[in-house]
This record gives structure tokens, C-alpha cells and sequence, in this order.
């Protein structure tokens, strides 16, 4: 209880500090959303009645906590550069309530690939004595974490896509119409997305347990007449995967966070691709909440990892 | 009855152990006594199946009662193999703490012998892990049952991985070292263990050894190794009374048994004073909420050093020695209290010559780093390159070492010449005093006398003082003027080598004495 408490106040001053970074970047940095509104051939009335409408003519420190009270009241605030309907601006909450879906299957969705398919991948790496088993899963997974990621994307777009058919590339159905459809064209940026990471984890398992294989408890297993399959799985495997945890523990707060590259490339409207494209039009509010989205993903992904580590490794808790 | 019949191990073609053969009789124990690098360890292996998969039976075999093993020229049966371990034949390691997988509770690793070998339930099972658990002398066995490796103490650990051993009664045990990582008094008491198993259960146990003391203590039979092969074997009493060869006897002389110190007295000025001296670690995470807590180490520790001074510090590992010693050298800033010396730089030597110097360096290169380091802070004494390897050569000399040698990486030197260098590298900067934690507990016998007798030499040379720290009470006995006996964190007693051996009076002083 001590424990979630102190991770909670961690997590809001974070908040805080996070906030303050992003709003002060954006005071420095070059760009007008006015500009970006209403294009370079708005006559300065026009700029002047939206930059008062937005409320830009405060003082900064007014501006921010203005931003700041709302946000703990609730009031996430309104977008400047997308609307609802012809005078209505859209609310900032209402704009990422609607991508974030997207992208959290998606990461759900990728780490199940990873999850599944890395770890048995690991321990029959760490486990093959076969030469040429080991060399080449050696040379695949060099191959695949080397792949940039826009260029996996349009490889899986092309093999699946257009040569099996298993998908229609750029036929994104969105979630609300049809769920299955969604579930179905998701499952390739998914793919996408997962082998790169499904390498480095198996990888990384892998040389995780060939250390731990070294140590004295395996040879204390093997004098009791356990056998090299039971080895591996009673013993070692669960030694073997506390790095590979904190490992994980970052991928996972990496997806979630969204995936710019992969959202943009099978045209998945997601929290990544709308992160990008406030930054540009400098839409401030969005930005803002964006940035708390992803530094909340972090901390508490983090704080997640370090309670599962406390369930492997029973000697962390004790200390 | 077991018999290592005419066994040659080698790995990469250099053969470790050569032409091998050892009996043990049903009840029979039998002792391997050897250094470091004798053999003794891959035969015990081998036996057990559980040698490294590149050794390669040369010749010979393995009987168990009338089965082969294993045979030179065949591939290792693992199936068969299997039946017997953690059955039939079961070990016995060095290190209780590493020996144990560290994320699975003790109970469930001793049952995993029962679930490989018996039909039992699970109710049946873990009523005959508390039994074996209690006949080894484990208390409240029911929280042994559901704790962690780390949970334990030394002597438990190694407990629970006697009961993992003796749970279905083997035929032969192997014990390797099992007393080595362990504190004296707890060192007795599992010997004693092992000898009441050997009674009751009648095994057949192979003790391996480098500690002829123990094994004399043991054994109804000892086997000397040199190099891998046999150099003696025999009744231990004949052994011991009218050893054949000359290895034997200098393995024999070779342990400290409570020889006097050689090198007299001089006692001269104090060099170091230590007053109410406190160590403490701060306890908690280091977030920003925890609250700071003091986790007192060493508490309220005072003492004087003169010149030409060997002060013995002794006490079991835990019991704030090293934290003391680490204090005085300003390498710990959590301290209260007054330490002060005139030094500018106390020199320290380790306890683990491998791990103490740095593999990828040369021996000159470790020789001349002190010198460069002092160089560095006063530059009234920083030297030339010509200056510092002229130092180093004479350093050389001084250790015993060629000068060849400034070319080359520790790893191609023994234990005992690592040592050496680490000895070299503290006396370089001439320093008035040297703190040597366990000095010569990582080495092997006749190694522990060679390297006492160089720090005996240049403590008369250079009037050095010593504050040395060990656990070895003969080895203190050996080297120390004065002793100070520790426990959990305290100085409880102090006083002139000879007074508190014949007269201890904390008891926790004459149980320590009367453990060696």
C-alpha cells in the first residue's frame, strides 16, 4: 500500500515537471498555430480575433496555469486545429478517446506476439546444440532487428497483402463499425511491429541463459537426476527471464506510447500518428495531454515491471 | 561397493586426472586431500556423471556395484545416469548459497529429489522433507520449508543440501569442500552431521579436501592427489603417522597448526589510533521519501596500532571486519568517530587475488599504479616513467618474481604469485601500514606459508605494521602480536596473542578457539 502511494506521488510530480518541459518547449520553439490555421493569407484581423478566441494574447504563465487548473478539474480543453462542427472546436479528450483505442489493441496485440512466440524462441535457442540451428537463428535475428521498421512494414504490406491476400492494405476499418474487421487488419502492423522485438528478446534470453546455465544451482539440479529439458524449464528459465522482464518492461511502455512508424505506414489512426501531426500544426492542447499519456505509460508500466520482479526474484522484496 | 577404476580425464586433450583408482566400502569414508588443481574435484565429478561435456574419458571406468557408468570410449549414458543421481549417488557442494537456486523455496528443491525418484503423494512428501529436515538438525522446520536460499543462514543452507542428499538414503554421498564457505564453529558442527548420517545410514562418502586437519578428523581412509594423479593413499592414521612420500608430509607441514610467530616484537610509535569509531550503512531505498535509517555495522570499535606492529582482528564473516578495515582506509564516509594516522594512503591487500587485479592489465602496469595514482594527487611525488618501472623491478625482486614477468597478465600467473603482485602493489608507496583483510585464505597450504613468510620478512625489513583480518585462528596465531576478537560489530576482547590463547575470557573467544 506504502509502496503504490509513494509511486502515485512519484507519477504526479512527474506530471508536473513533464507538463512544464512540454508548454516551455513550446514557447521557444519556432512556428505560429495561428500561421498554421489560417495560412499565410489571413489578414492580420483575422489573426487577431483567432489569437484572441484562443486565448494566445495571456501571458504564458497565465496560459499554463489557466491549462493547468482545467486539467485537474477535469477540462482537458479543445483542440486548436481540429473541430467538432462548423463552431465548435473538438475537445482534446474526445479526439484521443477516439484514436487511443487503436492504439492500445495494437500494442496489446503485439506484445501477446512477442510474449509468445520470444520466449519459447529463446529457451530452444539457448537450448540447441545443433550447430547450424544456432547460426541460423543467429543470421535471422541479426536480419530482422536490423530491418528498419517503415521498410518491415511495407514488406509484411507486401507479402501479406498483396501477394497471400490475407489483408487489403489501406482498408482500416475502424473499431466502432466493425470489430472483428479491425481485429483482423490490425493483426499486420501488429506483426510488424513485434518482429523486430521478438528478435532482440529471444536474443536476449537466450544469452540469459546460457549464463545462468554456468551456475552452480543447475549443476545441484543436475546432481538430483533431473534431465536437460527439466533443467531448463524448473530451474533456469525463471532466473533467466528477470533481465529479459526489465527488457520487456521497456518495450512495453515503448508501444503503448504508440508506434509513429507503423501507424503511419498501414495508415492506422492512432495516438502516434496524431502526436506527429499536433506537433507540426502546433495544436498545443493536444500535445500537452499526449505527453502526460505517454509519460503516465511509462511510469506505470515501470512500476508494473518492478512489482513483477518482486514476483520472480524473492530476494529484491526482502531487502 | 563404488570403484573409480583406472580413470584419465582430459579437456582439450590435457589429461586433469591420471590413471585414478579409488574403492569406497559401504560406511566407508574415504578423503581426497589435494591443492587446488589436483584433480580432486574433476574425479569427484566424473563419479557423479556431472563432469563438463567437453572431458573426455581417456581410460578407465566407473563401477557402481557391478554397473558400468561410465567407460572410456563410450558416450555418457545421461539416461542411466539419471536413475541414480539424487538416488543412489548424491553431492555435496562447496557454496550452499550458489548451490541453490535462488528463486524457488528450499522445501520445494529438496521434494524435487523425491518427485524424480518415488511415487509418494504430496502430502507423503513434504512429511518427509520435515523429517529430514529435523534429523539434520534444522529447527522449526515447517518455516525452513516454505523460505527462500537467502533467508538462511550459511549453516542451514548447507543443512538443506545435506537433507537433499540423505533424503532417500544413498548408497554413496560425495562431498565436496562442504565446509570451506562456512564459519568455523558452524564448520564442526556439520562435520559432525556427516559423521552421524555415515553411522546411521552406512553410505559409502568420498570427502574431498584441501584441508588435512578436517580430513584427518573424517576419514577412515585418505587419498593424497598431486597434479591429477594418486600420490599416496591409505589408513588415515598410517597416513598421518608414517606418510610415505614427501608431498604428504609437506602437505602436512604446511598447515598452520598453532606455530608461533617467529619475527619478535618491536613495538614502537602508535601509527594509527581508532576511537569510538562507528560504521553504519544507510539503510531503505534511495528514493526521496524513505526515511533515512542508520544500519549500524560496526559500533563503537577503538583501538591503537605502533610501528612494527601485527594486529590480528578475528571474528566469523558478518561481523564487521571488512567494513572496519574498509573504514580505516576511507574507502566507507559513513563513519563516527576519530581515525587517525599519519599515512597518506594506508594500503589494503585482498582476500581474492583473481579477482582483485585487473585481468586486462600487465603485472608492471598494476606494479606502477599505486606510484602514478600518488603521482597524481602530490605532485612532490610524482615520478618518471624511468623512475617507476626502475621501482617496479626491484618490487619484482623483492616478491619473488622475475623480471619478466612486469610483461605479463595475471592470468598467467599461480594464486600464490597474484598474491604476490597484490602484496607488491601495497608496498610500492612504502605506506606505514597495511590493512590485509584474509590475506591468505583463498590460497593453498604451502602457498599460505610461502606468502606469510614474505609478509613476516617485510614487516621486519620495513618496520611495517599489519592490521590483519581473518577468520583463520592459526594463521592469526602465526603472524599476530596482538588480537582483537569481533562480533557483531563489537570489539569484545583484545590482548597479546599468547594471553588470549591460553586465557580467553569471553566465552565466544574459547568457542572460536576451540573450533580450529
Amino acid at each position: 500500500m506504502k509502496y503504490i502511494c509513494k509511486k502515485i506521488i512519484t507519477l504526479i510530480m512527474t506530471l508536473f515537471l513533464v507538463s512544464a518541459a512540454a508548454f516551455l518547449a513550446f514557447q521557444v520553439i519556432p512556428g505560429d498555430v495561428v500561421t498554421s490555421i489560417l495560412g499565410t493569407e489571413a489578414t492580420p484581423e483575422m489573426e487577431e480575433l483567432l489569437r484572441e478566441e484562443l486565448g494566445l494574447n495571456d501571458p504564458p504563465v497565465e496560459r499554463y496555469m489557466n491549462w493547468v487548473s482545467g486539467v485537474l478539474k477535469g477540462d482537458l480543453g479543445v483542440s486548436y486545429r481540429y473541430s467538432k462542427s462548423m463552431n465548435e472546436r473538438m475537445p482534446v479528450a474526445e479526439l484521443i478517446g477516439d484514436k487511443l483505442p487503436v492504439t492500445l489493441w495494437l500494442a496489446f496485440y503485439s506484445l501477446i506476439l512477442i510474449i509468445v512466440i520470444s520466449i519459447p524462441l529463446g529457451v530452444l535457442w539457448a537450448r540447441s546444440k545443433n550447430h547450424y540451428l544456432d547460426a541460423a537463428l543467429n543470421v535471422i535475428s541479426q536480419t530482422a532487428m536490423a530491418v528498419p521498421a517503415f521498410f518491415l512494414g511495407i514488406l509484411v504490406t507486401y507479402l501479406f497483402g498483396i501477394i497471400l491476400k490475407c489483408f487489403t492494405p489501406g482498408g482500416y476499418v475502424s473499431y466502432r463499425e466493425d470489430f472483428a474487421g479491425f481485429m483482423h487488419y490490425l493483426l499486420f502492423p501488429a506483426i510488424s511491429i513485434a518482429i523486430p522485438k521478438i528478435a532482440m528478446t529471444a536474443r536476449f534470453l537466450r544469452n540469459s541463459m546460457l549464463t545462468e546455465m554456468r551456475s552452480d544451482y543447475v549443476r545441484t539440479a543436475y546432481s538430483k537426476g533431473c534431465t536437460n529439458r527439466r533443467v531448463m524449464y524448473a530451474h533456469v528459465l525463471r532466473n533467466a527471464l528477470m533481465p529479459v522482464v526489465t527488457f520487456l518492461g521497456m518495450i512495453i511502455a515503448e508501444t503503448i506510447a504508440g508506434s509513429i512508424v507503423v501507424e503511419q505506414v498501414f495508415g492506422l489512426p492512432g495516438v502516434g500518428r496524431l502526436l506527429i501531426s499536433s506537433i507540426s500544426t502546433r495544436d498545443f492542447p493536444v500535445v500537452e495531454i499526449l505527453v502526460l499519456y505517454i509519460t503516465s505509460v511509462v511510469i506505470i508500466v515501470y512500476a508494473l515491471i518492478d512489482i513483477l520482479y518482486r514476483m520472480i526474484d524473492p530476494r529484491i522484496s526482502s531487502k | 561397493m563404488i570403484k573409480i577404476d583406472h580413470l584419465s580425464v582430459a579437456f582439450d586433450g590435457t589429461e586433469v586426472v591420471k590413471n585414478v583408482t579409488i574403492e569406497i566400502g559401504d560406511g566407508e569414508i574415504v578423503g581426497v586431500v589435494g591443492e587446488s588443481g589436483s584433480g580432486k574435484s574433476v574425479t569427484a565429478l566424473t563419479l557423479m556423471g556431472l563432469v563438463a561435456e567437453d572431458a573426455v574419458l581417456t581410460s578407465g571406468r566407473i563401477l557402481f556395484d557391478d554397473v558400468v557408468l561410465a567407460e572410456a570410449g563410450k558416450t555418457r549414458d545421461k539416461a542411466l545416469y539419471q536413475k541414480y543421481q539424487g538416488d543412489e549417488m548424491t553431492m555435496i557442494f562447496q557454496e550452499p548459497m550458489t548451490s541453490l537456486n535462488p528463486t524457488k523455496r528450499v522445501g520445494a528443491q529438496v521434494e524435487e529429489v523425491l518427485k524424480l525418484h518415488t511415487k509418494l503423494s504430496k502430502e507423503e512428501m513434504k512429511e518427509k522433507v520435515l523429517k529430514t529436515f529435523a534429523s539434520v538438525g534444522l529447527k522449526d522446520t515447517k518455516k525452513v520449508y516454505d523460505s527462500y536460499p537467502h533467508q538462511l543462514s550459511g549453516g542451514m543452507r548447507q543443512r538443506v543440501m545435506i537433507a537433499m542428499a540423505i533424503i532417500l538414503k544413498p548408497k554413496l554421498l560425495v562431498a565436496d569442500e562442504p565446509t570451506t564457505a562456512l564459519d568455523v564453529t558452524i564448520q564442526n558442527q556439520i562435520i559432525a552431521l556427516l559423521k552421524e548420517i555415515n553411522e546411521k545410514q552406512k553410505n559409502a562418502m568420498l570427502f574431498i579436501t584441501h584441508d588435512l586437519n578436517l580430513a584427518r578428523r573424517l576419514c577412515h581412509r585418505i587419498v593424497v592427489m598431486k597434479d591429477g594423479c594418486i600420490v599416496e593413499q591409505g589408513e588415515t592414521k598410517q597416513i598421518y603417522e608414517a606418510p610415505k612420500e614427501a608431498y604428504t608430509r609437506r602437505l602436512m607441514e604446511a598447515v598452520p597448526s598453532r606455530i608461533p610467530k617467529k619475527v619478535p616484537r618491536v613495538s614502537g610509535e602508535e601509527i594509527l589510533r581508532v576511537e569510538h569509531l562507528d560504521v553504519y550503512y544507510p539503510a531503505g531505498s534511495n528514493s526521496l521519501f524513505a526515511r533515512k535509517e542508520k544500519n549500524h555495522v560496526v559500533k563503537d570499535a577503538g583501538f591503537t596500532l605502533h610501528k612494527g606492529e601485527v594486529l590480528g582482528l578475528v571474528g566469523e564473516s558478518g561481523c564487521g571486519k571488512t567494513s572496519l578495515s574498509k573504514a580505516i582506509l576511507g574507502m566507507n564516509r559513513d563513519v563516527t568517530g576519530v581515525i587517525s594516522h599519519d599515512t597518506v594512503r594506508p594500503q589494503m591487500i585482498f582476500q581474492d587475488p583473481y579477482s582483485s587485479l585487473n585481468p586486462t592489465k600487465t603485472i608492471g602496469w598494476l606494479l606502477e599504479e599505486p606510484l602514478r595514482a600518488a603521482g597524481k594527487l602530490d605532485k612532490s611525488l610524482a615520478m618518471t616513467k624511468e623512475d617507476r618501472r626502475a621501482m617496479v623491478y626491484e618490487m619484482l625482486k623483492k616478491i619473488d618474481l622475475k623480471e619478466s614477468y612486469y610483461d605479463r597478465k595475471p592470468s598467467q600467473l599461480s594464486g600464490g604469485q597474484r598474491q604476490r603482485v597484490s602484496i607488491g602493489q601495497a608496498l610500492i608507496t612504502k605506506p606505514g601500514f597495511i590493512v590485509a583483510d584474509e590475506p591468505v585464505s583463498a590460497l593453498d597450504v604451502t602457498i599460505q606459508a610461502q606468502i606469510m613468510e614474505l609478509m613476516q620478512q617485510f614487516q621486519e625489513e620495513m618496520q611495517l605494521s599489519y592490521l590483519f583480518i581473518s577468520h583463520d585462528i592459526n594463521v592469526v596465531y602465526r603472524m599476530c602480536d596482538r588480537v582483537m576478537v569481533m562480533k557483531d560489530g563489537r570489539i569484545i576482547e583484545t590482548g597479546d596473542t599468547q594471553e588470549i590463547f591460553d586465557h580467553p575470557k569471553e566465552e565466544y573467544t574459547k568457542l572460536l578457539l576451540l573450533n580450529s
